[in-house]
């Protein structure tokens, strides 16, 4: 393997190096509608983190996700593994009544909570909507993270909402999952405008040429790997990472260091 | 043990619309192979699907220059206008290095059964010659692919650049009942466990691996060969193995 730091050619020959942990930001857990997911337990799941040395996963159950009052379904996965998993609450703004008594019952799962979700593309409200009020209210108070599921040319979760909330919420750590997949020179721009602000990797390695662009534009300190669990694999992903980022400083950012100071500042480290 | 790879998609050339650091010439893409230790590819030229199979399938050639390393796959259009299949044509393949075909149907607005193919397709089936079906956008659809398989159940397929989301439900009933389906295993590598339950149902003879380079990173699907929960042995078939047995089947 030319033109790759040590780092990467020791993760290319023994598939996990000890110290190089992997944390992913952006999972999730159970089966789906559209997709057959042959790894779709938190036993299954674990196992494959530790074939790639994922020390920890941040997850949203697909049943809080798809259907009404299922964050329950998280926590309970999550519990089988402390330490190893953590979730966030899933915040649909289609049923606040849930909204209401998740958040009331926030505290009671902090050993696994560590923020909010939210899905609006397929919520069908943007995350500027009062739907969501309460929880941004709530998670800007608390300083807590929110991964927020974000798509180029979109209304409901594109960089204009991201924006938006941004400027109203700086206490939230905003996590842009998929990077506003298409428009990555605005997803740049807001990692660079908001401190709070960060670039989620989740279906950006797809492609050849984006990730390229955050570390030239926005630097790797604002980069946080993730993958979807159980959606795509961490090898591929690990091994797309490794493709495009050349520098061991910056993959060592990438995929623990950045991710630990933040879980560090929440104190769920 | 050493794994070899062979790389059974990949294109020279660029999209219309560009494509990050894509290789222009079969030189520049052996450089990228070289870089990343692949020793082979099956390739064809971008201009084959983008701008026309008639002149693509020449760039390919010309490119190609008759490199040992690389094998070139033309790009096919309905038998009876005669642009692409003319007198000759397994001569000129055999002449060009150009051991397997490709077709885009809905790009290249023709459809794919047995009145626009049969008798060609019958004679893929008796040389052996792979037919590589692209599942991308403008290439062939699930519906158009099931209907082919039902009326030329032998004819050796290779399915790639599969969905970004999982396709096991399209994928394994056509595994299950045509023995000469294989799936490039690029996109497969993406989808968590699902690489490694086609290899438990249906052995890792069903599986070639690829890259979809340029627009994929051929380190993620490399990586996630390397790294799978199967044997040594399977591995390595589908690094190379199986392709290179494929080819060497192909009578031109």
């Amino acid at each position: 393997m030319r033109n790759m730091s040590q780092l990467a050619k020791d993760i290319f020959k023994y598939g996990r190096v000890k110290d190089c942990p992997v944390y992913d930001m952006h999972g999730h857990m159970g089966s789906h509608y559209g997709i057959h997911f042959p790894t779709k337990s938190a036993e299954k799941t674990v196992k494959s983190m530790q074939a790639a040395n994922v020390q920890k996963l941040i997850f949203s159950h697909h049943g809080s996700l798809m259907m009404r009052d299922g964050n329950s379904l998280s926590l309970k996965e999550a519990r089988k593994f402390p330490g190893l998993l953590k979730v966030y609450c899933t915040i649909n703004p289609n049923f606040p009544e849930v909204t209401e008594k998740d958040l009331a019952a926030f505290d009671e799962a902090r050993d696994v909570y560590v923020g909010i979700k939210l899905l609006a593309a397929y919520h069908k409200k943007p995350i500027t909507d009062d739907g969501y009020k309460k929880a941004w209210e709530f998670a800007n108070k608390r300083k807590l993270f929110a991964l927020v599921h974000t798509w180029g040319d979109n209304n409901m979760n594109g960089p204009e909402q991201i924006d938006e909330v941004a400027r109203k919420y700086p206490g939230c750590k905003i996590f842009m999952g998929h990077s506003c997949h298409g428009e990555w020179d605005k997803a740049v721009l807001l990692a660079n405008k908001y401190k709070n602000v960060y670039l989620e990797l989740t279906a950006v390695p797809d492609e050849r040429g984006p990730m390229e662009k955050f570390i030239e534009k926005a630097g790797s300190k604002k980069i946080l790997f993730g993958t979807d669990m159980p959606w795509f694999s961490y090898h591929n992903y690990i091994g797309a990472v490794l493709g495009a980022v050349r520098k061991e400083e910056d993959l060592r950012n990438i995929f623990y260091l950045n991710a630990k100071k933040l879980l560090g500042e929440i104190g769920q480290l | 043990m050493k794994i070899k790879f062979f790389d059974a998609n990949a294109y020279i050339g660029t999209q219309m619309l560009g494509v990050y650091k894509s290789a222009a010439t079969a030189a520049e893409l052996l450089e990228k192979m070289d870089e990343v230790e692949i020793e082979k590819a099956l390739v064809y030229h971008m201009a084959q699907f983008d701008y026309s199979p008639e002149e693509g399938n020449k760039m390919l050639v010309e490119t190609m220059a008759g490199n040992k390393r690389l094998f070139g796959c033309w790009t096919l259009l309905p038998p009876q206008t005669e642009e692409v299949i003319a007198d000759n044509f397994f001569a000129q393949m055999k002449k060009n290095r150009i051991f397997a075909l490709n077709l885009f149907p809905v790009h290249h607005r023709f459809l794919l059964n047995g009145v626009v193919f049969g008798e060609f397709f019958k004679e893929l089936i008796k040389r052996k010659i792979p037919l590589v079906l692209s599942m991308r956008e403008g290439g062939a659809t699930w519906e158009m692919l099931y209907s082919l398989l039902k009326e030329f159940p032998n004819l050796t397929c290779i399915l790639t650049d599969l969905s970004i989301w999982g396709v096991d439900r399209y994928t394994f009933p056509l595994l299950e009942k045509y023995e000469k389906v294989y799936l490039e295993s690029g996109v497969l590598s993406l989808h968590e466990g699902s690489f490694e339950m086609t290899v438990k149902k249906f052995g890792a003879k069903r599986l070639v691996f690829g890259t979809g380079f340029p627009e994929k990173y051929q380190e993620a699907s490399m990586l996630h060969l390397l790294h799978s929960n199967i044997s040594e042995t399977d591995k390595q078939k589908i690094a190379a193995g199986n392709m290179e047995k494929l080819l060497s089947e192909v009578k031109l």
